[in-house]
């Protein structure tokens, strides 16, 4: 088998839109793809520093998401505000556990998973790491499938207001936290996208 | 074939060699896919979009779910659902919602048809590169299936309150995934090897 080689050694680059091979020593500065007018560029610009700002910002907005409301409910059976962890103890309590598991992985394990994943792949590629680097190609690939997920409990909360609107016999009513919630997912996904999984690879002197 | 093919995770450079049916290319070192056999080709690539849009036009104009209480009726789908979180600054919400499984899904659909009509003839649709961006851009955004879980969270959630019927537009929801999927597998790079751009 032939040794592999990175496309950085040959002088090449690998358009982000179409997948072309484009030799850098074509381009002027600025270059565009060939094919498809993209920018091309060697590694995502500043991705390390760009994923860390998206990332501690998904952190900082779950602490609103979680603590306030994010459905205000109303009827015979009086009024109640409840949270994302409120709502997933109450299917919990009254015996759904199946329900309870799936907006939990959705609006829990999904975001920390996301949290830790991000950060550990930025803590090694900042230690220049060599370790495991199959097992970290992996697990940004799962950052990345697991990412949008989480909408999950925003669209829940959406079709039941937007079905609850019985007045006296029961409404429901989004609140703030629901907005918090879908900018965690978005921004978390911006992060996401911002990290260059080929800075795993990198060996920087 | 001379091509090279390019990891999109490692950087790793490929020869690239031809595929036959059901073949996936993947990457030595990291593993991730470098190249696919195309099982779809353009013509059914069109069914399947002309099919989306079929879908797409009865999830929206049908309700998805639909609560009858003591007389009142009311009914839910993507719209609603967006509409439902309009208010005061929450709106950000309704704006995501509206953009990730109402206008992203909407505009993927159109564009694919537009791209293919052409591609059908042997040419390249005016507006191809920036198309193809834009399609590239939207791809992660678009969230039609993680809508139909959500729909059917809220029928467990709240059939145990109210009586709560699923409408046609739950099944053009769930076919609307499955041919988005099929869709996602078809691989938009390789249209780039389609004859020059139209003049129209």
């Amino acid at each position: 088998m032939t040794p592999l080689t990175q496309a950085f050694d040959l002088g090449l680059s690998r358009c982000r839109t179409c997948g072309l091979a484009v030799a850098r020593a074509s381009l002027g500065i600025g270059g565009r793809c060939p094919r498809c007018q993209s920018r091309i560029e060697q590694r995502k610009p500043f991705s390390a520093e760009v994923t860390l700002a998206w990332l501690i910002a998904g952190m900082v907005l779950y602490i609103p998401a979680n603590l306030l409301p994010v459905m205000h409910t109303s009827g015979l059976l009086g009024e109640a505000d409840s949270t994302i962890l409120g709502g997933i103890l109450e299917f919990w309590r009254a015996g759904d556990w199946d329900i309870a598991l799936l907006i939990f992985i959705a609006s829990v394990a999904v975001p920390f998973t996301k949290f830790i994943a991000i950060g550990l792949l930025l803590f090694t590629v900042r230690k220049n790491s060599r370790w495991e680097q199959h097992q970290r190609a992996v697990l940004y690939r799962i950052v990345e499938f697991i990412g949008y997920w989480s909408m999950l409990d925003v669209i829940v909360v959406a079709l039941t207001s937007a079905l609850m609107q019985f007045q006296v016999l029961g409404a429901a009513e989004p609140r703030a936290g629901i907005a918090f919630f879908c900018a965690v997912v978005v921004v978390t996904m911006l992060s996401a996208l911002s990290f260059d999984p080929r800075s795993i690879w990198d060996r920087r002197p | 074939m001379n091509t090279i093919l390019i990891c999109r995770d490692c950087d790793t450079v490929y020869r690239a060699v031809p595929l036959r049916r059901g073949d996936v290319a993947l990457c030595r070192r990291c593993n991730a896919v470098l190249a696919r056999y195309l099982g779809v080709n353009v013509d059914s690539a069109l069914a399947l979009v002309c099919a989306a849009a079929i879908f797409f036009a009865i999830a929206n104009l049908t309700p998805i779910l639909s609560i009858e209480v003591a007389g009142m009726q009311t009914r839910a789908n993507v719209w609603f659902a967006v509409r439902s979180l309009q208010e005061g600054w929450i709106s950000f919400a309704a704006l995501g919602l509206a953009f990730t499984t109402f206008l992203i899904p909407a505009v993927q659909i159109a564009l694919l048809f537009w791209v293919l009509l052409f591609a059908r003839a042997g040419h390249r649709a005016p507006g191809f590169g920036p198309i193809m961006r834009l399609l590239h851009q939207m791809r992660p955004w678009s969230m039609t299936e993680v809508f139909l879980l959500g729909a059917l969270v809220a029928i467990v959630k709240l059939a145990k309150w109210v009586p709560i019927n699923a409408g046609p537009g739950i099944w053009a929801i769930a076919a609307l995934t499955a041919v988005l999927a099929l869709l996602g597998r078809c691989d938009p790079a390789s249209w780039w090897s389609i004859g020059p751009e139209a003049n129209t």
